[in-house]
């Protein structure tokens, strides 16, 4: 008798009850952003049912809006250079952690790890003392928020990139070093190649952390607000919410794009390693 | 050339690092750990400072700025925020226990719920007693407008008693989310014969999405004219003049927002768990006699039950200090401890001393979490 192959692990209308818990839980999953794409093109100033009538002004009005522009420059300055910087260091960090012989690795893997646990809004707090009243009085504004990103990137992006490092055959580095190729020779040649899709996707991991982030920029941003900051007051505010929705539309419909880039960048990453 | 060495001392130069000096590799270590002892050991080594000295002010200075001169160590401010009382309420019955006592029993239930199944007989029976134990003083259940509570516990002092409904909050949220990610990561991991990891990455998208606008959007749900108030107004159930308030600014909205946020992140690190289960183990057990259920209890419950409670923490640990949520959707009823921490900084409240006293007991609370259930968080996160 032919068995279908689930059914050891679920009865026929287990599985049919399954399905609908899956597809109703589909539904809520992405009911909030379909309606705020309905809203966003909604002709009322604000957002409740019922809909009123279709109009793009709302668009208009955000395109032309000089501080939605100034915040968006400013998320995406912050988010391309915590975002680079947490990379780098994460990237330097994973390789001795992969394949040397680190004295006080499981401390030094504790401390490189413990800002994932750590509250934002203690980070947030910590770090306005010491811009403002503390050894490093930079004060506040986007390179604070910068800093602050780059620690709460760095666990992610390491995350990402030492599994990886560790998973590559030591021996194509050993056989570098024996014809005679120097350290950074051998990285440049056989590592970065390989390790490439892991590099991007750790950027944009970094990065899509960044450009969402709200807890810190809010403490630290001072008068500079990053997209995030500003679309966190706009949200306290009824009558100023409804020219936020247009961007944020756009925003979720391009995080949506990266998140899937990221993921495919990893998979390729992933077959191509397999496929040695 | 190398072929000529003996085999012996071959292994021997493998042994060594491959090429890299001791310099080199604690030079590339260097920056990042730099880095991290100026932005983030440095920041709280200040909040401890804070938290802890004793400064000279004149009190207008004092609001204008924290700069006073330091003169000396107190644990005044610490008292202020740990030496209360706590009410241990089950119905019919209030027990009165200082903080300590309380927090005491905690470390040992959570040390009993890690380590329990290291002993021989009963293990697993001190880990589930202990996890419910844990668990029971922070659920809640709704039931009609009401939320309901099995045993809870409050506090005459009113940050403790913030924080005891902090945890509630973030508690049963993190329960609701792994309970709706259970089923969803089951469904993916056996159900789903073709293209899985599409499906899998359908459902992890939203979190990475813009969390603010998620947030919104469920204002847009839940609010007094929203979708659903205004659909079951549509169909007579609620009066126009009386939509169901409790859906917005309360408790319960912050409870459903958090586990709405939460859900498809978790689903990874369960999926990953059934992921790993062998299904000719479960084909055995049914020849040998065993219904379904009990293949689940006996065969995948133990392998997925790390994955579970570190599903379970990747919730709980980041909700406990929620501000953004509550703030926006959570209303008077719905103030979470993050909120009020961040109001000694940048609210009105203004007092960075005692706001620091807050932000390391939250710190010391999630930092205890996280060292004793390392063991799971590992185990779900794949981590070093």
């Amino acid at each position: 008798m032919a068995r279908d192959s689930t059914f050891v692990v679920i009865s026929p209308n287990g599985k049919r009850l399954l399905t609908l818990f899956f597809a109703i839980f589909l539904i809520i999953l992405y009911l909030p952003t379909v309606l705020l794409i309905l809203f966003s093109f909604n002709d009322s100033t604000v957002a409740t049912f019922p809909l009123v009538g279709f109009t793009t002004k709302w668009y208009g009005l955000a395109i032309h809006s000089e501080e939605i522009r100034l915040s968006l420059l400013a998320s995406l300055r912050v988010g391309l250079i915590s975002a680079f910087i947490a990379t780098l260091l994460a990237l330097m960090a994973a390789y001795p952690l992969a394949r040397r012989n680190v004295r006080g690795r499981p401390l030094i893997s504790a401390m490189l790890l413990v800002p994932l646990v750590v509250p934002t809004v203690v980070l947030g707090v910590a770090l306005l003392i010491l811009f403002q009243k503390g050894a490093i009085p930079i004060g506040l504004g986007l390179e604070s928020v910068m800093i602050g990103h780059v620690i709460i990137a760095l666990p992610f992006a390491l995350l990402i990139l030492l599994p990886r490092i560790a998973s590559i055959d030591k021996r194509l580095e050993e056989a570098a070093y024996d014809l005679g190729a120097t350290g950074l020779q051998t990285f440049r040649i056989i590592l970065l190649p390989l390790i490439t899709p892991s590099i991007i996707s750790a950027f944009l991991i970094s990065f899509v952390f960044s450009i969402d982030e709200v807890v810190i920029a809010s403490f630290l941003a001072g008068d500079q607000a990053t997209y995030p900051v500003y679309l966190y007051s706009g949200l306290k505010f009824p009558e100023k919410t409804q020219t936020l929705i247009p961007v944020a539309t756009v925003m979720i419909v391009l995080s949506f794009l990266f998140a899937i880039g990221a993921e495919m960048i990893r998979r390729y990453g992933d077959r191509r390693l397999q496929g040695r | 050339m190398a072929a000529a060495e003996p085999p012996l001392k071959r292994s021997r130069r493998e042994t060594r690092n491959d090429g890299g000096s001791a310099l080199s590799t604690y030079g590339l270590l260097a920056p990042t750990l730099l880095v991290l002892a100026a932005f983030f050991l440095l920041p709280l080594y200040y909040i401890f400072m804070f938290s802890v000295a004793l400064r000279r002010f004149s009190p207008t200075e004092a609001l204008a700025s924290l700069n006073g001169e330091l003169s000396g160590f107190t644990g005044e401010l610490w008292s202020k925020l740990l030496g209360v009382g706590v009410t241990v309420k089950v119905p019919g019955l209030d027990v009165d226990v200082p903080l300590l006592l309380v927090a005491i029993v905690f470390v040992v239930l959570l040390v009993l719920a890690v380590t329990g199944s290291k002993l021989k007989d009963y293990g697993s029976w001190v880990v589930g007693v202990a996890f419910a134990l844990l668990l029971v003083p922070f659920l809640t259940f709704p039931a009609g407008n009401n939320l309901v509570r099995v045993m809870e516990l409050t506090s005459d002092g009113q940050y403790v008693r913030l924080f005891f409904k902090s945890v509630t909050m973030a508690m049963t949220s993190s329960v609701a989310a792994v309970l709706i990610a259970i089923p969803v990561a089951y469904f993916l991991a056996f159900c789903v014969e073709r293209s899985k990891y599409t499906w899998l990455l359908i459902v992890i998208a939203p979190f990475l999405t813009s969390y603010l606008l998620r947030v919104f959007a469920w204002k847009v749900i839940l609010g007094d004219q929203g979708l659903i108030n205004s659909g079951l107004m549509a169909i007579g159930l609620v009066d126009q003049e009386n939509p169901l308030t409790f859906l917005i600014y309360s408790q319960f909205t912050v409870i459903v927002v958090l586990t709405y946020a939460w859900v498809p992140f978790i689903c990874l690190p369960i999926f990953l768990s059934f992921q790993t289960i062998d299904r000719r183990l479960l084909e055995a057990a049914m020849d040998l006699g065993a219904t379904r259920m009990q293949a689940f209890r006996k065969i995948s419950l133990p392998i997925i039950a790390p994955g579970i409670v570190a599903a379970f923490l990747f919730v709980f640990i980041p909700s406990i200090g929620e501000y953004i949520t509550p703030t926006l959707v959570g209303g008077v009823n719905g103030t979470m401890y993050g909120q009020s921490l961040a109001t000694q900084f940048v609210g009105g409240a203004f007092n960075w001393q005692f706001g620091s006293v807050m932000a390391l007991f939250l710190l010391g609370v999630v930092l205890l979490l996280t060292f004793a259930t390392s063991r799971f968080l590992r185990a779900g996160g794949g981590g070093i």
